[in-house]
């Protein structure tokens, strides 16, 4: 297949109770100013489109259009007014590989087959969606990227070159944080050239940390295109039903809170003992209390009780959980991996309490207490105890 | 009627204390870390056996892995008092992404007992953390996907399932939403699933089918069987590296970024440190900032 066969990005619409979700005029913000630089460096002139699905949705085109859309590929239907996976599927999965509906985007005549990239949200929405679509497209898949850049890549690779040099073109370079936080991947979906397995793989995709990448700052006079598409539903994928949808608050109140001190893998020569530190401190300050991914993950032996407050994936500051903005952020042995970092950026004032002062939170926080938790704590308790009854007399 | 359960599973580093270790960059060093039954995969089968107890169903495992992940079988059918246990293993399937991974999983699933209605994945795996493998599989399998599942109830009668999935995105509030569809269903488990037996029949049955995972899992060779890629069937450049549309072009340690605040240092053994840090903090309280 040639280059031509497949252009553009097409960027998946993430809605909430018809509302877009912040993440959406992200990716968008981000593929406009991908494809500017990709249109300048290849003199070309490639589109960002954004798809849209939902019911009564048309007044959202005009938002995505001046946030960078070129065009807006809208799927109205009553059909799409939730997001099941199954259905959902099949109609991206249709617009993405429709001939007319790419004859109507400019430049892409006469041999489009597929777009060239396609991003997803990373969540609960774009993670399932991202993963069948790209099925059904046969192509591949990278998840939770937080930065991406087009390059002209020389490979030599035994499986996709048969061990002889290519350069692929127009390569999309996908950079992943791992679980740690300490080491970026970068994730390649690549054309087999080899002649003995010989396949095409596009469009090249992936999902999209939200809160990672900023929106283009909106333009009301940015020209775009609607175009609208009537989708195709089997009648058979409608047994599938939401009976119901309830909005339900998390027990975990970190908006109401003021104040929320978090803890990591610092706690981990008494673990048991720490928490009760944490959880004391965070009485005093009247926090909410949070936590960084890896304790989710259950690495220390604790009290059931404790467990199952504190070690739990409703508590997680960063990328995979909750991103905060309190008045007062205290982070309790957190390194500072770059995920956590996403979550709590926006605190008013941070303190960290850490024997380490090389640990990348020192970059991140207005007061760093060097100390083990274990002696600092109980002293900025008394301290606090303290000071509040003087202010109190 | 009788129901029959997939789990498919991961053998995965375990990150509890003691079992893994860290290079001193912070990177996870896979040599010395030990090996376990994934969390997210232990919540499946804990899910599966939900439906042992309530619907006396049949359970097979599946894992892709090398020969040490029947580990992770045996730890899985502890959980879930599997009948069968399934190892996909062959030289050919390792560097599969996870497109390639789904595509042996799926044929594994089709090799299992009976007609398989519900499979059961995990959320993600600890230390890969795509999520993508479950929906893939369900896709190739051409089951209905249903992600973040914290509650199922299956009609046998009507062959329908209800669940309870939680949707959480950024910006909103979590919702919980109420599902019913046809079987066959793939379901992956949302980490926060728990399994309620509230009636005395269904805690006998527990208690029953728990000592009988015990002795299943004592003798868990006899369940195991065994398949390479000639045995399972796949098309040899559908799997492994051939069959991986992506690949790991480079690993790199994320640079630091640009100090984002200006740290004053404090000590913990001066006092008037501490009295400064407290004053701090309750400035930072007191400020008024409307939000």
């Amino acid at each position: 297949m040639t280059d031509g066969s497949y252009k553009h990005v097409y960027v998946v619409i993430e809605l909430e109770s018809g509302k877009l979700a912040p993440v959406s005029l992200e990716m968008l913000g981000e593929a406009r100013r991908l494809m500017d630089n990709f249109n300048k460096k290849y003199k070309s002139d490639e589109k960002v489109v954004a798809v849209l699905l939902g019911h009564n949705v048309k007044q959202l085109t005009k938002t995505l259009i001046d946030h960078g859309a070129d065009y807006v590929i809208c799927a109205d239907h009553p059909e799409l007014e939730q997001v099941r996976n199954t259905i959902y599927t099949k109609v991206i999965s249709q617009i993405a590989q429709d001939q007319d509906v790419a004859a109507k985007i400019a430049n892409s005549t006469p041999k489009f087959i597929k777009p060239r990239y396609m991003f997803f949200g990373a969540d609960t929405i774009g993670r399932h969606l991202s993963s069948t679509v790209l099925v059904d497209l046969e192509s591949g898949l990278a998840s939770d990227i937080n930065k991406l850049e087009v390059s002209d890549i020389t490979l030599t690779h035994q499986n996709k070159t048969g061990g002889k040099p290519e350069v692929y073109e127009k390569t999309l370079e996908m950079y992943r944080p791992d679980f740690s936080g300490f080491l970026w991947t970068t994730i390649l979906c690549l054309d087999n050239r080899n002649p003995t397995i010989k396949r095409d793989y596009h469009p090249q995709s992936c999902s999209i940390i939200p809160g990672v990448f900023e929106p283009i700052k909106p333009d009301p006079k940015r020209k775009g295109e609607v175009i609208q598409y009537t989708p195709k539903i089997d009648p058979k994928d409608l047994k599938v039903k939401i009976l119901s949808r309830k909005t339900i608050k998390s027990e975990v109140d970190f908006d109401s809170h003021k104040a929320v001190v978090s803890f990591g893998r610092g706690i981990k020569d008494s673990p048991e003992q720490n928490i009760k530190l944490v959880e004391n401190l965070a009485k005093v300050l009247g926090a909410e209390v949070g936590v960084s991914l890896p304790i989710s993950k259950k690495p220390f032996v604790v009290s059931q009780n404790l467990s199952s407050t504190y070690m739990i994936p409703d508590r997680v500051i960063g990328t995979s959980g909750r991103k905060i903005s309190p008045m007062l952020y205290v982070a309790v042995g957190i390194s500072g991996a770059i995920q956590h970092v996403a979550g709590m950026k926006d605190s008013e004032f941070v303190v960290a309490i850490n024997p380490d002062d090389n640990s990348p939170i020192k970059d991140e926080c207005d007061i760093f207490i060097k100390g083990r938790m274990e002696d600092v704590i109980p002293k900025l308790i008394e301290e606090l105890k303290a000071q509040s009854t003087i202010a109190q007399a | 009627m009788t129901l029959n359960i997939a789990v498919i599973i991961k053998l995965e580093p375990d990150f509890s204390e003691g079992n893994v270790s860290y290079n001193p960059d912070g990177t996870l060093n896979r040599a010395e870390t030990k090996n376990t039954l994934g969390p997210h995969s232990a919540i499946a089968a804990t899910a599966a056996f939900y439906s042992k107890v309530r619907y006396d169903a049949k359970i097979s495992v599946g894992t892709m892995g090398p020969p040490v992940a029947e580990m992770a079988l045996q730890m899985a059918q502890r959980i879930c008092d599997a009948e069968e246990l399934h190892l996909y293993s062959d030289r050919l399937f390792a560097g599969a992404d996870t497109l390639a991974t789904a595509e042996v999983l799926k044929t594994g699933i089709k090799k299992m007992q009976g007609n398989i209605d519900i499979v059961f994945s995990g959320h993600r795996a600890s230390d890969g953390e795509t999520g993508q493998t479950g929906p893939q599989t369900a896709w190739k399998l051409g089951y209905t996907f249903l992600g973040n599942v914290i509650d199922y109830n299956v009609n046998l009668k009507n062959r329908t399932i209800r669940v309870k999935r939680l949707v959480t995105l950024q910006g909103f509030n979590d919702v919980i939403e109420e599902v019913e569809a046809p079987l066959p269903v793939f379901i992956a488990v949302d980490p926060s699933y728990k399994s309620l037996f509230n009636t005395v029949s269904q805690r006998l049955a527990y208690e029953k089918y728990q000592k009988e995972a015990k002795i299943r899992s004592d003798n868990y060779k006899q369940y195991l069987k065994v398949f390479n890629a000639q045995q399972l069937g796949v098309n040899p450049t559908l799997v492994g590296l051939p069959g991986s549309p992506t690949i790991v072009y480079k690993v790199e340690r994320i640079p630091k970024g640009k100090a984002n605040r200006q740290a004053v240092v404090l000590d913990a053994s001066n006092s008037e440190h501490i009295r400064k840090a407290v004053a701090k903090m309750r400035e930072a309280l007191a400020s008024m900032v409307i939000k």
